[in-house]
């Protein structure tokens, strides 16, 4: 038992939160979060020399062999930052995908470019259903044929160059986001993420188009959700930490009644409560990686991470507002965003329903 | 990083299981009450049966008779025996008086209370709250004066749990008046039965017996059954707490998913109108959170357990933990309770009883897991003054 990171990891964490501090500043993720666009290309760029887009890529193929918690850490202080941007949709996500289910092909392809940053993919997983459960997927297609349908919530679809598409059974499609007949559509949501409605009109799937072997993508597939569902913790995680920090800040500051409000108690006993929640958020979010990149069976425990981060999380930005009081209420403020934040990821790749009913089956619930 | 525990700790883990399946919780006689901690009930017999196997005092170096195993098999030994339901009760309070006279302790206390706790002879009440020094333990008024080779201790101590069956008190006393209020405190290890000492059972809302309040009248202790330096008790006392906070809850998430387990089993063979109660998605959600709650609360004291190794500062790390442990122990006795509706409140022994009677013993109980050794509100200060760095009250 030892929960320091390696020194390699620290390295890692360190120079991910100077970068961030200094290339991602409250008042760039805000801006970005109101751009249309929202997305920095100096900024990717920049990562991408780190060599961030490549941590989960095999070094055969120009990424660093790096494991799953070593991408959990960087992505912590993405969160706490409130970095917007395709790497978890991208880096983490879709690389999990095609490192464990892509073809040899598909590899020399694909990988070196997706670890220079100079591609970027994305999953098209949800049906009009709404569900992040595979097992809930409806969207059929012959392969090679045509595909019709909608695919909702793809994050970064925009600045997509590749769209992993999941279809009921197991199958995947791996399809150029402007082949013709898919178009991207906006949602406008309150975090200022960029996700979107993908439609298809009779789009043409082609034979090398599908992704790993006919009806067997779901192994595959079940890698790169518990990558995402982690990778979302470690945002949430990031981002709860964060509003700790703040807050504990104005406690320390803000003068009421001639002395600091961190020393009522009723400030203290909601910032006590907010290190528990953030604490043990971070301890299961920790475990789960852990066990993830061992190879050990690890799916209760990344359904616990992801449902117990999604309520925790939450409720420590909540809280959070009540301790800024009006000045949270401000958009110029940084704890709205982050909160924002939090409130997307606790939906992406499952929610706490979805998640507690894997923990349901596992702790023995016929 | 890394979330297992290692071959040697897992093949204890292996002769402990062994050990609660050859000697199961109800072969052994009782002398106290199950608080709910989830060490179960007092059984010296059980204790004995441990000392035999020498594991109590597996951890100590060996010039005190120990093995110098690592702190970690003690972590594994809990788990086993709170997973299992044994009664173990006084066990955490043996081993910290125990590591005190280890560190600190006269000649006399090595070598009568030592072998004595080893054997699982010595168990030991806390004299530290009085009927005036709950929360402010510094307001109490329990004296020790001077008298040649001895102390003359005169006051009145209350709340000390199985001190009518315990063989030895820690009575905190003051010794000195000192300039600053938190000085001149010094404990002694005073033996029960010694004359002027008188230990009445309260009855608790459960209608058994689990704390005394114990009448000091003139006792006379030699002054070698002093713990640690006189008048510097407060600080000694204070040193200790995190440790006592991790090792006094460190059983409850074991415990904690042995009850979870029950209420699984409850859920999946009990049916309401016909329809299983297990198969209802509000059931199946609070019992999938609350097993979710118990996993993030052994995250918190697994990473205790590593800076206590580690002899790295603790601030709020076990103050959390026990606060957690408290009220998510509180929490699954309100869940247990709700699942089994009107047979809830039927007691231990009750003819209908669900579960044997024991969800609502633990709801009992656990009311007052949040105010023993620290209440959640006192702790809930210490993290956020002590962790967090904000301004304490000036008054303390």
């Amino acid at each position: 038992m030892d929960f320091t990171p390696s020194p390699s990891q620290q390295l890692l964490g360190a120079t991910a939160r100077d970068f961030l501090r200094r290339h991602c500043p409250p008042e760039t993720a805000q801006r970005l979060a109101l751009d249309a666009r929202g997305f920095d290309d100096g900024l990717w760029r920049r990562m991408a020399e780190l060599g961030w887009p490549g941590l989960l890529v095999p070094g055969d193929f120009g990424g660093s062999d790096g494991s799953l918690l070593d991408v959990i850490l960087l992505v912590e202080e993405m969160g706490r930052a409130g970095l917007p941007g395709p790497f978890v949709a991208s880096a983490v996500v879709a690389t999990s995908l095609l490192v464990a289910g892509g073809s040899p092909a598909q590899h020399e392809r694909l990988l070196p470019p997706l670890a220079a940053g100079e591609r970027i993919a994305t999953l098209a997983l949800v049906d009009d259903g709404g569900s992040f459960d595979p097992l809930a997927l409806t969207l059929r297609c012959e392969v090679p044929g045509r595909l019709t349908g909608t695919k909702l919530f793809v994050n970064n679809a925009h600045v997509a160059d590749d769209l992993i598409v999941a279809l009921q059974g197991g199958d995947l499609l791996l399809l150029p986001a402007d082949r013709p007949g898919l178009a991207r559509l906006p949602l406008d949501t309150l975090s200022g993420e960029k996700t979107f409605e993908v439609s298809f009109d009779a789009v043409e799937v082609r034979a090398e188009d599908r992704l790993g072997r006919a009806g067997r993508g779901d192994g595959a597939l079940a890698a790169a959700l518990t990558a995402g569902a982690l990778a979302r913790t470690a945002e949430m995680v990031g981002a709860a930490q964060r509003v700790l920090d703040l807050a504990v800040e104005h406690a320390r500051t803000r003068v009421q009644g001639g002395r600091p409000i961190g020393g009522y108690q009723a400030i203290q006993h909601a910032c006590a409560d907010l290190v528990r929640d953030v604490d043990t958020s971070r301890g299961l979010l920790y475990a789960a990686a852990w066990r993830a990149s061992e190879g050990l069976p690890a799916g209760a425990d990344v359904a616990m991470a992801k449902a117990y981060a999604g309520e925790a999380c939450l409720t420590v930005a909540r809280r959070g507002h009540q301790i800024f009081g009006a000045i949270g209420y401000c958009e110029e403020h940084p704890l709205h965003l982050l909160h924002k934040r939090i409130q997307a990821a606790s939906l992406d790749f499952g929610d706490a329903g979805l998640h507690l009913e894997t923990v349901a089956r596992e702790i023995g619930l016929r | 990083m890394e979330f297992g525990f290692t071959a040697e700790e897992q093949a204890f883990r292996e002769e402990v299981r062994r050990f609660v399946a050859d000697h199961p919780a109800e072969r052994f006689p009782l002398d106290g009450m199950d608080a709910g901690y989830g060490s179960g009930a007092h059984s010296r017999a059980f204790l004995k049966e441990l000392g035999a196997r020498g594991w109590l005092a597996m951890t100590w170096p060996r010039a005190h008779g120990g093995l110098e195993r690592p702190m970690f098999f003690k972590l594994v030994l809990f788990e086993e025996l709170a997973r299992a339901g044994a009664p173990f009760g006084p066990l955490a309070g043996s081993w910290q008086t125990a590591d005190a006279i280890i560190e600190y302790g006269t000649d006399r206390l090595r070598r009568e209370v030592l072998p004595a706790v080893a054997r699982g002879e010595a168990t030991f009440w806390q004299g530290y709250s009085e009927p005036g020094a709950g929360s402010d333990l510094l307001s109490l008024t329990t004296e020790a004066k001077r008298d040649g080779d001895h102390w003359i201790i005169r006051g009145h101590k209350i709340w000390s749990s199985h001190a009518g069956i315990a063989t030895h008190g820690l009575v905190f006393t003051r010794t000195s008046r000192e300039a600053r209020r938190s000085r001149g405190f010094s404990m002694f290890v005073v033996p029960n039965g010694t004359p002027g000492m008188d230990i009445r059972p309260i009855r608790s809302l459960t209608g058994e017996v689990y704390h005394y309040e114990v009448f000091l009248d003139d006792v006379r202790v030699p002054a070698d059954l002093m713990l640690g330096p006189e008048g510097e008790g407060f600080q000694a006392l204070l040193n200790g707490l995190d440790s006592d906070r991790f090792w006094g809850r460190y059983y409850k998430a074991p415990a904690l998913e042995r009850v979870l387990r029950q209420l699984v089993e409850y859920a999946n063979t009990t049916t309401t109108n016909g329809v299983p109660l297990g198969r209802d998605p509000v059931v199946r959600r609070r019992l999938a959170g609350m097993a979710t709650d118990i996993a993030a609360l052994r995250t918190l004291f697994f990473r205790a357990a590593c800076l206590l190794r580690d002899g790295a500062p603790i601030t709020y790390e076990t103050a959390v933990a026990k606060v957690m442990a408290d009220e998510l122990g509180q929490k699954l006795a309100r869940l247990g309770m709700d699942l089994l509706g009107p047979w809830g409140p039927l007691r231990e022994g009750s003819r209908g009883a669900r579960l044997g009677g024991r969800v609502s013993h633990d709801y009992l109980t656990s009311l007052g897991h949040t105010i023993a050794g620290g209440t959640a509100e006192v702790l809930r200060t210490t993290i956020a003054v002590r962790g967090l760095g904000l301004p304490a009250d000036k008054r303390a």
